[in-house]
């Protein structure tokens, strides 16, 4: 998962971005035009994998500093949350 | 005369005049200056313990003690006013010359100076509520201090890696948050900071849950709300520890107190305001949404472009085979075939000389790179080596000395212990005809059987006639 050529999902993204822009314009040679295509494909991936990635979770900071997953009643949707105080 | 009998300076002497048989002797008593005062600071502190009084603030000093000195007044009166600086610290705003205010406190005298005075425990603007002021105020003050400038917000993060999340557990806003994240992104992670929102001491709780999450390691943005209510409930949102905190979380920040209309301070500090915090989780969401577009729209314009390119480049491909073959239909199949095998191997040849071509090239700039490293480091190699070789010839002779010495200590301990040693006093081994185990005892053989017994010196192949 981890390429050490990509830095981060958003400088992965930035480079496609360019990568895209520079295969659009047309005027480099067609090998480095294949290199450049091998590596938006590479990028291409590695955000897709970010994007799925993470695993949904909650968890609660307590006043001690410690992560503790969150009590069930928080993660599922018992309808409408009880009595909304005024708007929102 | 009369004139004189009017005034009500002499009414008393008059009355005493009189006769009254008994005046109250205090009347005679000629009390001293600190008497005198203690009696009025007892009258006064007793009867203006606490009251509340309005007027308009003057000569506002606070001296460096932190205590605050000032005059309030109307049309025909003054009194002198302090307020000692633990109240004045936990006033909402700022008392100034010329505010009209509503003070309440206790009359106290002064004796040194002979002054009374009012010492407030408490004032607040008059008509214009306490809190707005103070909220104009601070706004003022943080703004001054930078801290709602553009350069400052920060974008949220493209993907977050965890949200932080600073609310009530009970409020609503936990819920609408959840409740949208689960529906957009179902793989979201959460760490909620569970703190109070409103009453007594929710400032200080909300500051230090800021503190706390923008800790938590990959947090990366942190939503700091809660559901709408009054504006007093939304008032620790307005508190500058709060603004403070927000302004130093070291991650972006979305503000998200339930009211669509009124501005918390909260939301000027923070990187991106919401309205509530479901729009804040929309907020982080459709950033989501954003970057996967934006990705497969570029991975498609990525194929596209690359396609196109390649077709392009087989049209004209075809172009040309097409224009050189331009001699009927057989022939030109015939053509279009040597032509392409004609190319191929023509590329094939191409190929194959632009390879050669880079092996010499490659083989060329190996050699001179070998001989040029190897004719500048082997003269220093062959030095390091040499000193090297003496240091190690040293260490390996007097390694080998003592290893000797140690070898024929270890050989005469090993001698002592030897069995030889011992069939050198006189004593025999015996074994059974195989060598494989050494007899100890006699009813292990019987007679008729064949043994070998050790000496010293040689051995000797033995019957065994009977044993006892």
């Amino acid at each position: 998962m981890s390429d050490p050529t990509i830095k981060d999902f958003e400088a992965a993204l930035t480079e496609l971005d360019t990568i895209v822009k520079k295969l659009e314009d047309g005027d480099i040679p067609l090998e480095q035009s294949l290199q450049l295509f091998e590596r938006g494909v590479q990028l291409s991936r590695f955000c897709h994998a970010r994007l799925e990635e993470a695993e949904r979770r909650i968890e609660i900071l307590n006043e001690r500093g410690q992560l503790q997953d969150a009590p069930a009643g928080l993660l599922t949707d018992e309808g409408d949350a009880p009595k909304t105080r005024g708007k929102s | 005369m009369s004139s004189f009998f009017d005034l009500p300076f002499e009414e008393p002497a008059f009355d005493e005049s009189a006769g009254k048989p008994a005046p109250d002797p205090e009347h005679h008593r000629v009390l001293t200056v600190s008497q005198l005062t203690a009696r009025i600071r007892t009258l006064l502190e007793e009867q203006f313990f606490e009251v509340w009084v309005e007027g308009e603030l003057s000569n506002c000093r606070v001296w460096t003690s932190g205590h605050m000195y000032f005059t309030l007044k109307d049309k025909n009166a003054q009194i002198k006013g302090v307020m000692f600086g633990s109240a004045l610290r936990l006033l909402r705003f700022k008392p100034a010359d010329g505010l009209r205010v509503v003070a309440r406190g206790k009359v106290s005298v002064y004796a040194p100076k002979g002054e009374y005075q009012i010492a407030c425990e408490h004032m607040e603007p008059e008509g214009l509520g306490a809190r707005q002021l103070a909220f104009e105020q601070l706004k003022e003050r943080l703004s001054a201090a930078g801290l709602f400038d553009p350069q400052r917000k920060r974008s949220l993060p493209a993907l977050p890696r965890k949200i932080g999340i600073v609310t009530s557990l009970e409020g609503a806003a936990v819920r609408d948050i959840i409740k949208v994240l689960s529906r957009r992104y179902a793989n979201a992670h959460l760490v909620i900071r569970p703190t109070r929102v409103q009453g007594e001491g929710a400032a200080m709780d909300i500051m230090r849950a800021i503190r706390a999450i923008g800790r938590v390691r990959d947090v990366d943005v942190v939503i700091i709300g809660r559901g709408g209510g009054s504006i007093e409930d939304l008032w620790a949102f307005n508190e500058e520890v709060v603004a403070r905190a927000i302004a130093g979380c070291p991650v972006p920040t979305i503000s998200a107190v339930g009211h669509e209309t009124d501005w918390t301070i909260a939301d000027f500090v923070a990187d991106v305001r919401a309205a509530t915090p479901s729009a804040a989780a929309e907020l982080v969401v459709s950033r989501k949404d954003d970057f996967c577009a934006r990705i497969d729209r570029l991975t498609h314009q990525l194929n596209t472009t690359m396609q196109a390119r390649l077709h392009r480049l087989e049209a004209r491909l075809r172009m040309l085979e097409a224009r050189s073959g331009y001699a009927g239909a057989h022939g030109r199949i015939a053509m279009r075939s040597r032509h392409a095998a004609e190319l191929s191997h023509e590329l094939r040849r191409a190929v194959r000389a632009q390879l050669a071509r880079r092996e010499r090239a490659y083989h060329a700039l190996r050699l001179k790179l070998e001989t040029f490293d190897l004719r500048r480091r082997l003269g220093t190699i062959r030095a390091r080596l040499a000193t090297a070789d003496g240091q190690l010839g040293a260490a390996f002779m007097s390694a080998h000395h003592t290893r000797k010495a140690r070898l024929g200590a270890a050989a005469a301990r090993l001698e002592s212990l030897s069995p030889l040693a011992v069939l050198g006093r006189g004593y025999a081994v015996c074994w059974d005809a195989e060598r494989t185990r050494v007899i100890r005892d006699a009813s292990t053989v019987n007679p008729g059987d064949r043994v070998r017994v050790r000496l010293e010196r040689g051995e000797l192949d033995c019957d065994v006639r009977s044993h006892d």
